[in-house]
């Protein structure tokens, strides 16, 4: 079975999985009392953030070993994680001003939260802009990956933002020092769908990681 | 006295389609690109 095949039935394994996902918070999760079921939109837009962030990070390691190593596998996989970071950082983008219409009675405010996310976002576009605009293999991977650590330098400051600055962006109530303080069901729903999230991460970066170096190898026929 | 939780399900089917369809669009052009991989 090639990398293609693996990835294609890892994604169609992590959408079943997301449908599973959907039935749990939908039928099987409680509603908020104070949010009301806008509160469910949680377990999409977090574990769609944190793989959005984690994308990134990938993307500026690969690209940090690549101009050291310089091996064409590093680039090929830093060009896959951009991709399917974007495709995440679009659920988060669409599905965060969604819930904080019905909550904060705005869809968006221009905090340090949600502008560093925006810049994010706005660098993903430009790295795979980047990529397409740049013809020469050797010099589109090495202004692909100076990008990339710039994106790799975000990162932090988004995660931390919450605690730097006065934000409308409610803090970690998870993924912060002490105990999560959401209650047991709500995490079980939560942590199956970050898990479902990082299965789709790994179905689709194995399928687009196949194309790259299969256009990698056409480059060199 | 207890307070009314609020009624606002359609944000939420608006986000959950939403999502449902970037993540399945996303899905099929890579099934399609990778298609004799």
């Amino acid at each position: 079975m090639t990398l293609a095949q693996k990835g294609r039935w890892t994604t169609g394994v992590g959408l079943v999985l997301l449908a599973a996902v959907y039935v749990r918070a939908l039928a099987f999760t409680p509603v908020e009392r104070l949010q009301g079921a806008a509160q469910k939109i949680y377990y999409l837009h977090v574990p769609a953030a944190i793989w959005t962030e984690t994308a990134m990070v990938l993307v500026g390691v690969a690209s940090i070993f690549f101009l050291f190593l310089k091996d064409s596998r590093l680039d090929s996989f830093a060009a896959a994680s951009a991709e399917v970071g974007t495709a995440f950082a679009t659920i988060m983008l669409t599905t965060g001003p969604i819930w904080g219409k019905p909550i904060w009675g705005t869809w968006w405010t221009w905090d340090a939260r949600l502008t560093s996310t925006l810049f994010l976002f706005f660098l993903y576009i430009g790295y795979l802009l980047l990529r397409g605009a740049v013809l020469d293999p050797g010099v589109r991977a090495r202004y692909s990956a100076v990008l990339g650590i710039c994106g790799l330098c975000l990162v932090p400051f988004i995660h931390f933002s919450v605690y730097l600055f006065r934000t409308l962006h409610p803090m970690p109530i998870i993924l912060k020092p002490s105990s999560p303080s959401l209650p047991g069901p709500m995490l079980a729903t939560w942590l199956f769908s970050v898990a479902v999230f990082t299965i789709l991460y790994v179905g689709f970066v194995m399928q687009r990681y196949a194309l790259a170096r299969a256009r990698e190898g056409a480059q060199h026929v | 006295m207890s307070e009314a939780v609020p009624q606002n399900a359609g944000y939420m089917v608006a986000a959950y389609i939403i999502a449902a369809v970037i993540l399945v669009t996303y899905a099929i052009s890579l099934f399609r690109r990778t298609r004799g991989l």
